[in-house]
Parts: structure tokens; C-alpha cells; sequence
């Protein structure tokens, strides 16, 4: 293996970290509850981008069966792609309820910057 | 009774409430408070009975296994989805049914659902509790815990009108979705090493060789991101912000169980997953959590003490409970589980007692501040007794269970001369027990007249139909009642505790685990021994009580105690304080602080 597709195997890595940091660097800097729930999406994108790389082969297609790939010939793990469809249901479902509250605050504070709610103040 | 009866039972335990919560769902709001706490009341009542079945069951023939539509493993290799239930897992499903249910008797009379599906979500938290406790799968485990938290932040933010609701709910809604995110991470990791899902499964693979960087990394993961939900330093910040504004039966649950639900999740995985890879001999996870569990008891006890807000200081105080149990967890022994398995038990117990209470102080007087409080006590005489005597109760009076649980939890500190790490336990029980006393106190008879400092709103909007209540309904001082009750009782039975101790050797023997799920070989519980309490361990407890109200009257009468202490103890309360800031971004930036500082730890210390 060459050391250019070594780099290139390590590369998906090393984008799901960078994700998972610039996502949560986001929501720490964040003056905006939808800019907050946007980050999370990001924070969340690191966990695709790891659990899709594990498998990934570029020889391997994907793991349904046909004429043109034969059961038995290389196909990328299943179990893998399972698990990201149901990251992302869990994804949508805490992204509605953040958005509900999110109107509901803004309609009983009459804004959504978190730095401005300040619910501990006296 | 047969196996395949008790084969069945497992998914019952999940499949009713959830049943319950469809059921309830469209049709909720066209039906009368009694029909609906009714259903949901049965719901709960079923799955404490099925699962106290498992208990006696499992307990005489061993782990169940259910797999899910008949995927038995294959030449030893698990290729299904199962449900690994043992005397541990299908005990603490039990508990949480029975609290679920207290929430539900709760809710019978005068409690305000605002036309919600309040029933049903609770459902579905039982639900996402009992399905977190019985699987043995890594990545149901995952899907459980989203859906308990999912459930959690629609529940909290049941007070809709309320802004500081919504703010405690995006609170617990933004931490715990990162903490998800971060578990999800650890078990891609150890898929990526394993290629199994399968508690035991992964165990077996694990337990081939020595943790290398990539099996501690997805460790400190995996518990990083539990640790959030279970309230542990760094990570234990949304918890009093969600606690303050969450509805009482909520209170109850979160404080009651599901914090510990999540100690409870590392500790299974620790010992199913790796504790063949990570011997529990190895000294550097034991500092690890014997230290964040130091400095989670001392947090929660310091900030419970300087509370005014009833139901903050109680959230505090479960924090520094939380550091207790992962103290007690970090000692990786079957009598340390034991104890820390009573210890939740007891807890559970008597601060949900105590939320009640809370709860019913302020549906009369429409406030939850102790200031504001201060000398109404004693126009609900009874709610005030029950919260006195379930302060004393967590201070770890006899024959409250907490005592019979302390004198396990010394008994384990004692066996691995850790001294200093139970004296610094009976300082923080001592300390939160003491704030619980000194608000308990404040509000009957309104004696001290320091004004206690801390945040709350002087006024709440109570959880009762109409404005507030003249008189409590009896449904909401009987929970209280019965609880500390069943607390006495607790407290009392040796044969229950032996029972958790025989549970616990099983729990921490991963063979015996192992060869339940794979191998077809489930054995009854091994023998375990059993040495009955002494006069010189309740003795402590009884210090550690009188230690309480000490401080509690300290709290009390702090203007007649010499300022020499302010200027020392002044600032560093004032700094903590600061950190508790309530905003979300702030407890980000200290969560991925956490996750740093573990990670670097476990890679490189441990290794």
C-alpha cells in the first residue's frame, strides 16, 4: 500500500474529529438557539462520517445483492449503515423538540441568545 | 414457573408501556386525569410485577436471554439482538417501574396535565429505562438512552409557559445530545475493533488481549458520555437547571433513577466489555473515579448548601450522591457494586420522598424559596414531618435504608483501607444531608434569620389545577409516605440485602454473563458471603446524622458564628458559583473539557 492511500484511509478520521471539535467550538461561541441546533447537526455529521468509514473498501459496493454483484462478492457492512439511519431518526427527533422550544422561548423572552437568557441572574 | 414463561417476560417489560404510551397518545386529551393516570398507573404496576418475577426468577435459574426474533447465536457467535436480563438488571427495572408508578399516583388528584401527553411520554421514559436496564446489546443500549433523554426534555419542558422550563429543558437537551453523540462514537470504535455489537460478544473479542489506545479511547467514550446523564464532574451542570423547573412526578424519576441509570449502564458495560481487556486490578481507572468521585460528592454537597431553591438544593444533592456511587463503582468489586446497588436503591428512595415534598410546598404557597417559605411549614404539618424526617433519612439515620446501605459502602472503602475516601463521603452526606435539614427546618418553624443566599424566583406558577391548593390531596402526601415506608423496610431486610450482594458477585463475573448469553449456560446465583452489621457501623451512621444537623443549625444561626471563615470559604463559593451559570455554552466548553481530560488520562496513564 502506498503511503498516499495510507493518508487516504486515515483522511475520514481525522475529518470526523475536526467535525465533532468545530461543532462543539460552535455551540460554545453560539449567540443563537438555531445556530446551536445547527452545530449539533455538525457534532452529530462526525458521527457519520466515523461509523460509514469504519467498512469502507473501494472495491466494496453496497450491500445488496444482484446479477451484476453476486452474493459473496465484496459489498461494505450492513450492520454500519443500520446504525447511521438510526443516528440520524435520533438526530431529527432532538432537533424538532430543540426547534419547538426555541419558538417557545423567543416567545416568552423575546429572544433566542442564550448569553441574553441569563436564567440564574437574580 | 418455565423458562420459555420467563423468556417472555423480558420483552413484556418494554412492549407494555410502550403499548401504554400508544394508547394513550391520541387519545389523552379527551380523557379525564383519573382515566389516564389509571392506565398508566396499570402500565407500571405490570412491569414492576413482571420484573420482580425475573428478580426470583433469575435469582434461582440464572440469566434470561431473549432473542429478539429468534436470533439465537450460531456456533457461539451472537448474530441477533438480545435481551440479557439478570437478578441486577431486571431488580433495577422493578425500581424504576415502582417509581413511575409513585409519579403516577401523583398525578392522580389536582395535579395540572395543561391537555399534554404527559402520561404518555412518561410511558415512554419507563419504557427507555427499562429497556436501557434489561438489554444486553451495546448499540440498544445507545438507542434506550436516546430515547430516555428525548423523552426527559419534553417532560421537563412540560411547564411550557414558563420560560425558565423551556431554558432548563435546552439545557439537558444540548448536553445530553452531545453525550449521545460521544457513546455513539466510543461503540463505532469498539465495533471497528470487534466487529460485534453483543455485550458478551464484544467481551469474549476484548478479552483476547490487553487495551491498546483504541479500546481505552471508546472506554473513555463511552463513560464520558454516560457520565453527562449520570451527573458527574465536569458533566453535572444542566442537571439542577433541568431538576428546578421539571414537574414534580419528573423530579422523581430524574433524581430517583435515571442519573443512576446511566452509573448503572458504565458499570455493566465496564464489566461485560472490558474488564477482560482493563483488569479491574489496574490502578489508574480506580484514581480516575474514585477521584471524579470525590470531586462530584464535595461539588454537590457544597453547591446543595448554598441553595435556597427547594428543588435545586435536592439536585445537588443527588449530584453528590452521584459521586458517592461512582466512588463506590470505582473500587471494581462485587461488595463495592453491592453497596453502591443498595445505595441507589435507598436513594432513590428517600429523595424522591423528598421532591414530593418539595412539590407539595408549592402547590400551597407558590414558591419553591426557602426564604419565602420561611415559618409556612407548619401549615402543612405533615409535609413538613416527612421532609424533616427525610432529611434525617439522608443523612443516614437507622433504620432508614441509606444506613444499612453506608454501613456496606464503609464496610467496601474499609476492605481497600481507603479511609480518607469514606471520611471525605461522610463530610459531603453529612454537608447535603445539613442543607436538606437546615431548608426543612427553616420552612416549619421559620427559625434563622439570615437571609440564605442563592438564585430562585420568589414566585412559581404550582402544578395544580387552579391557582394553589388550600389542602394537599392525600394521593400527594401518601407517595412520600409509602416511600420512606418501603425505605424502612430497606433498611431493615437483611435477606434483601444479602440478595443484592449475591446479584452483585454475578454482576461483576463476566464468565458467568458470558456463558448465560453464548453459551446457553445460565447458572443460578452463586453463593456469596455475608456478614451481618455491627453496633460500631451504626454508630458512624448515627455520627454522620448529628454531623448533619450541625450543620444544618449552622446554616441556621450563621450570623452568630464568628466571620473569620467568610473571607477564606467566600471567594472559592463565589468562583463555583459562577461556573453553575445556567447557559448551555458554558457547559459545553466544560463538558469537551471533560471528554479531553479522560481520554488523555485513559490513553496515556492507563496504558
Amino acid at each position: 500500500m502506498s503511503p498516499w492511500s495510507q493518508w487516504t484511509l486515515f483522511f475520514p478520521y481525522a475529518v470526523a474529529f475536526w467535525l465533532f471539535v468545530i461543532g462543539c467550538f460552535g455551540i460554545t461561541q453560539s449567540r443563537n438557539l438555531i445556530h446551536t441546533v445547527l452545530c449539533l447537526a455538525v457534532v452529530q455529521s462526525s458521527t457519520y462520517m466515523l461509523l460509514l468509514s469504519i467498512d469502507f473498501h473501494a472495491q466494496a459496493g453496497a450491500p445488496i445483492f444482484g446479477s451484476t454483484n453476486p452474493p459473496g462478492s465484496p459489498s461494505v457492512d450492513p450492520i454500519l449503515h443500520a446504525l447511521t439511519l438510526t443516528d440520524i431518526v435520533v438526530g431529527a427527533t432532538v432537533t424538532a423538540l430543540l426547534l419547538a422550544l426555541t419558538i417557545q422561548i423567543h416567545r416568552r423572552r423575546g429572544t433566542i441568545d442564550p448569553q441574553r437568557l441569563r436564567p440564574m441572574s437574580e | 414457573m418455565t423458562a420459555s414463561t420467563a423468556n417472555i417476560l423480558a420483552p413484556l417489560c418494554l412492549a407494555v408501556p410502550l403499548l401504554a404510551a400508544a394508547l394513550l397518545a391520541p387519545f389523552t386529551k379527551h380523557m379525564p386525569r383519573w382515566l389516564s393516570s389509571t392506565i398508566a398507573a396499570a402500565a407500571s404496576l405490570a412491569v414492576f410485577a413482571m420484573a420482580t418475577v425475573l428478580v426470583f426468577y433469575t435469582s434461582a435459574h440464572g440469566p434470561v436471554v431473549h432473542w429478539m426474533g429468534g436470533w439465537t447465536p450460531r456456533h457461539d457467535l451472537a448474530i441477533g439482538i438480545s435481551l440479557s436480563v439478570d437478578p441486577m438488571g431486571a431488580g433495577l427495572a422493578a425500581f424504576i417501574a415502582l417509581l413511575v408508578f409513585g409519579a403516577t399516583v401523583y398525578t392522580w388528584m389536582k395535579f395540572d396535565l395543561v391537555g399534554t401527553l404527559f402520561h404518555s411520554l412518561l410511558m415512554a421514559f419507563l419504557a427507555a429505562m427499562c429497556g436501557y436496564a434489561l438489554t444486553g446489546d451495546l448499540f440498544n443500549m445507545f438507542v434506550w438512552f436516546e430515547l430516555m433523554s428525548a423523552a426527559a426534555i419534553a417532560l421537563t419542558a412540560h411547564k411550557i409557559e414558563e420560560a425558565e422550563a423551556i431554558e432548563g429543558a435546552v439545557n439537558l437537551a444540548v448536553t445530553n445530545t452531545i453525550a449521545g453523540f460521544v457513546v455513539l462514537l466510543g461503540i463505532g470504535f469498539i465495533y471497528a475493533r470487534t466487529d460485534a455489537l453483543n455485550l458478551a460478544q464484544i467481551g469474549v473479542v476484548l478479552a483476547q488481549r490487553p487495551a491498546d489506545a483504541l479500546v481505552l479511547a471508546s472506554f473513555a467514550l463511552i463513560v464520558c458520555g454516560y457520565f453527562v446523564k449520570g451527573a458527574v464532574a465536569p458533566f453535572h451542570f444542566w442537571l439542577d437547571d433541568a431538576h428546578a423547573v421539571a414537574p414534580t412526578p419528573i423530579c422523581i424519576l430524574f433524581s430517583g433513577i435515571m442519573v443512576q441509570v446511566a452509573l448503572y449502564g458504565v458499570a455493566r458495560i465496564y464489566w461485560t466489555v472490558f474488564s477482560g481487556a482493563l483488569p479491574p486490578q489496574s490502578h489508574e481507572i480506580k484514581a480516575l473515579f474514585l477521584g471524579v468521585g470525590i470531586a462530584t460528592a464535595l461539588i454537590g454537597a457544597i453547591m446543595a448548601y448554598a441553595q435556597r431553591h427547594l428543588k435545586r438544593l435536592l439536585a445537588f444533592s443527588t449530584v453528590s450522591h452521584s459521586g458517592m456511587f461512582v466512588a463506590a463503582m470505582g473500587l471494581f468489586d462485587a461488595s463495592a457494586a453491592a453497596a453502591a446497588a443498595l445505595f441507589i436503591l435507598a436513594h432513590g428512595l428517600i429523595k424522591s420522598a423528598l421532591f414530593v415534598c418539595a412539590g407539595n410546598y408549592l402547590n400551597r404557597f407558590r414558591s419553591l424559596d426557602e426564604n419565602v417559605l420561611g415559618g409556612k411549614g407548619m401549615q402543612a404539618p405533615l409535609n413538613s414531618a416527612l421532609f424533616l424526617i427525610g432529611g434525617l433519612a439522608l443523612a443516614g439515620m437507622p433504620p432508614f435504608a441509606i444506613s444499612a446501605a453506608k454501613v456496606l459502602y464503609d464496610a467496601a472503602m474499609k476492605d481497600h483501607a481507603l479511609f480518607a475516601v469514606a471520611g471525605f463521603m461522610a463530610f459531603a452526606s453529612a454537608l447535603d444531608a445539613g442543607a436538606v435539614l437546615r431548608a426543612g427546618i427553616h420552612v416549619t418553624w421559620g427559625i434563622g434569620k439570615g437571609q440564605i443566599t442563592g438564585y430562585s424566583p420568589r414566585e412559581e406558577e404550582p402544578e395544580c389545577d387552579g391557582e394553589r391548593l388550600e389542602r394537599t390531596p392525600w394521593t400527594m402526601l401518601a407517595v412520600p409516605l409509602v416511600l420512606l415506608g418501603i425505605a424502612i423496610w430497606v433498611g431493615m431486610s437483611g435477606a434483601l440485602w444479602h440478595g443484592i450482594e449475591r446479584a452483585a458477585h454475578a454482576f461483576v463475573d463476566r464468565q458467568y454473563y458470558v456463558g448465560a448469553v453464548l453459551h446457553n449456560a445460565a447458572r443460578a446465583l452463586p453463593q456469596a458471603p455475608w456478614e451481618p452489621r455491627t453496633a460500631q457501623d451504626i454508630g458512624i451512621n448515627l455520627g454522620v446524622t448529628v454531623a448533619a444537623i450541625v450543620f444544618a443549625f449552622m446554616g441556621l444561626f450563621r450570623d452568630h458564628i464568628p466571620q473569620m471563615l467568610s473571607p477564606i470559604l467566600g471567594p472559592p463559593l463565589k468562583q463555583l458559583r459562577g461556573l453553575h451559570s445556567g447557559i448551555y455554552t458554558d457547559y459545553v466548553a466544560y463538558m469537551v473539557f471533560g471528554i479531553a481530560a479522560y481520554s488523555v488520562y485513559l490513553v496515556v496513564a492507563a496504558r
